[in-house]
């Protein structure tokens, strides 16, 4: 019945469902799989019941920040984007924001931080500028003192950066599904480089067709979506971006697209704009959960 | 019953206790609970479900956490008064929004001004700025033990909060020593969320029949079990709904400005006011709508409040009492450590 009970539920367990992922979120089935479930579910939920000091020690040892590489939203943001949250970054058209998400790829590629998971819904990802964003960063030398060529160590930084296209709602369900059942697996594995950051670029475009009256089911599965994603970024640390555009609001005014209901998803949510021509943009925050919102920045995007 | 009624009817109708004695168990036992602004004007007691309602970023979630904080420091601690309740609180997060750091936050800067007023109060003049080491881990011992005493839980989706419900009351039976969950708190803004998932499953396909109303009951039933077991507060945070066939704000406001020419300021704020009723729909069913017996409604008004910062202005937040129905509307404000009450 819940979409997210049937992801939830089944993150943890072999999926034994023979019909296709793509069925298996369809609001039909969700019904069955969580009956089986559900009594499995109790057990599951012993020791989950945390403490004010457990959670206050994994934030602060498991969950750090990400900086962006751009100096003036990683001061909005208090040091860049945190680990466990979802943030969320909304303006209007060429104001910014695929460049926002391609800096801060590069920058967790740079600083080998981990993996990139970019989820391009608009084929906005560009090979060319992840290069030139890279090669623009003065920290280029190899911290670990080996003396690679150049173009060596721009592969192997390439490398850690990951593309998928999505473009529709549910080839984002199957990605995500996939996600958590690698990232399951993968927990048995010490080392090696795990994901730290999914960008999803104009969750927007997915999600803003389907909400529309006409598909009943398009709330439910924007909430579902949003809940997949919350639940990726606690339980493995990753920090999840995601891009949203603009819509008007009556009397000339714009606002964020998706709605009240998806007010309440997001940790942290920007607002960036530009003036046309010029390389400067300024970001205000509209909603943090430990700063005050309201407070705003300005950051230049290098070309 | 008739038999037993038989044997002895006298002893049937034999007072159990006076209405004094009743009156001054209940005290003891529910005692009431001041919580902080603007929470403080209907008198509160164990056993009381009140739901914060309110759209987005009108501030329930700080709400609750300044009402958690209040539970969780103790009354007075090494000579300082905090006015505490020195309870334990069970935090549900279905929304999974809560963040940890800015709980911390407010107990720690509840904790250093409690300190602080303690100190100016004895008169120490050499500690006006400077906190020696014993200080520090005087309030760091506090700190932790304040924070033992919140629990939390977070739920993805209905089938999970109710076994976490569960979980919450088979654990509270398992403890029998003191420190019992004084305050239990349900952050549910995305309670929208699982209302259109649970209603978007059909029920004519199983016997169970998860429907909306039967996910709704189980949770009540949950509830009532916890709170027989023992009395709790129960705060819980709810978000309107906006239908598909309503209308929104903004179809309003383009229908009605073509026939409101003149700007009038009087015109303009009615239609705020009924932009904010056609927001509060009730949405859940009537069985959690009896379980619920106190109501607050939270807004965000566009006035604005200077403050000590030039750079900053604070928006204004009112709250209003619907149940028990109260006249007088408050204001307040959201500072970094708290709440404060303008008049």
């Amino acid at each position: 019945m819940a979409a997210a009970g049937g992801g939830g539920g089944g993150g943890g367990r072999a999926t034994t469902s023979g019909c296709g992922l793509k069925r298996r979120y369809s609001p039909h089935d969700k019904e069955e799989e969580t009956m089986n479930q559900d009594q499995s579910s109790k057990e599951d939920w012993c020791g989950r019941l945390w403490n004010g000091m457990d959670l206050l020690k994994d934030v602060t040892e498991n969950k750090h920040v990400l900086p962006t590489g751009l100096e003036g939203i990683d001061t909005l943001l208090g040091g860049g984007l945190r680990q466990g949250q979802l943030t969320e970054v909304t303006g209007p058209s060429s104001s910014g924001k695929t460049q926002v998400c391609l800096h801060s790829a590069s920058h967790v590629a740079v600083k080998h931080m981990g993996v990139v998971m970019y989820l391009d819904t608009s084929n906005s990802f560009s090979p060319s500028r992840i290069a030139t964003i890279i090669d623009g960063t003065n920290d280029l030398s190899d911290q670990r003192g080996f003396d690679l060529p150049h173009k060596e160590r721009l592969k192997t930084m390439m490398r850690s950066i990951v593309c998928k296209s999505v473009f529709d709602i549910f080839g984002m369900f199957e990605v995500l599904h996939q996600l958590e059942v690698s990232l399951l697996n993968d927990k048995v594995k010490s080392g090696g480089r795990k994901i730290c950051l999914l960008i999803v670029d104009s969750i927007s475009s997915l999600l803003a067709p389907i909400i529309g009256g006409k598909y009943p089911q398009g709330r439910s599965m924007m909430i579902s979506v949003a809940m997949i994603l919350k639940k990726l970024a606690y339980k493995h640390n990753l920090s999840v971006l995601v891009t949203n555009h603009m819509v008007s609001a009556g009397n000339g005014a714009v606002k964020p697209a998706l709605g009240e209901s998806w007010k309440a998803v997001p940790h942290v949510r920007l607002v960036i704009s530009r003036v046309h021509g010029s390389n400067i943009c300024t970001a205000t925050v509209l909603k943090h959960t430990l700063l005050a919102s309201g407070r705003t920045a300005k950051f230049v995007v290098p070309s | 019953m008739a038999a037993e009624a038989g044997r002895d009817p006298r002893a049937w109708l034999a007072v159990d206790e006076t209405a004094a004695a009743f009156l001054s168990r209940l005290l003891s036992s529910r005692p009431p609970i001041t919580l902080p602004p603007p929470l403080h004007r209907s008198p509160l007691r164990p056993g009381n479900v009140v739901e914060i309602a309110g759209p987005s970023n009108s501030g329930k979630s700080h709400l609750l956490l300044m009402a958690a904080v209040q539970c969780i420091l103790p009354k007075e601690w090494e000579g300082i008064y905090f006015g505490g309740l020195g309870r334990a609180v069970m935090y549900l997060d279905l929304d999974c929004r809560f963040d940890v750091l800015r709980l911390a936050q407010i107990l720690r800067n509840r904790i250093a001004e409690g300190c602080r007023s303690a100190h100016l109060r004895n008169g120490d003049p050499e500690n006006d700025g400077t906190k020696d080491e014993f200080q520090c881990s005087l309030e760091n011992t506090l700190f932790s033990d304040c924070m033992q005493r919140f629990l939390y839980a977070r739920c993805c989706n209905s089938p999970e909060f109710i076994s976490a419900l569960k979980t919450v009351k088979s654990q509270s039976r398992r403890e029998v020593s003191s420190a019992g969950i004084y305050f239990v708190m349900i952050d549910r803004h995305s309670i929208g969320a699982f209302y259109w998932i649970d209603r978007g499953s059909q029920p004519a396909r199983e016997n169970k029949g998860r429907t909306l109303q039967s996910i709704t009951e189980s949770v009540v039933h949950e509830l009532r079990k916890l709170l027989q077991l023992q009395p709790a507060l129960v705060l819980v945070t709810k978000a309107p709904i906006y239908g598909e066939g309503t209308t929104t704000a903004n179809d309003f406001n383009r229908v009605s400005s073509k026939y409101i020419l003149a700007d009038s300021t009087g015109l303009g704020y009615s239609r705020q006011e009924e932009e904010r009723t056609l927001s509060n729909r009730e949405y859940m069913p009537s069985i959690w709508q009896s379980f619920v017996t106190h109501r607050i409604n939270l807004q965000v008004e566009e006035a604005e409040v200077p403050s000590v910062l030039e750079s900053e202005v604070l928006p204004v937040h009112t709250s209003e009492w619907v149940q028990p129905y109260l006249k007088t509307k408050g204001k307040f404000s959201i500072m970094d450590d708290g709440v404060s009450l303008i008049q």
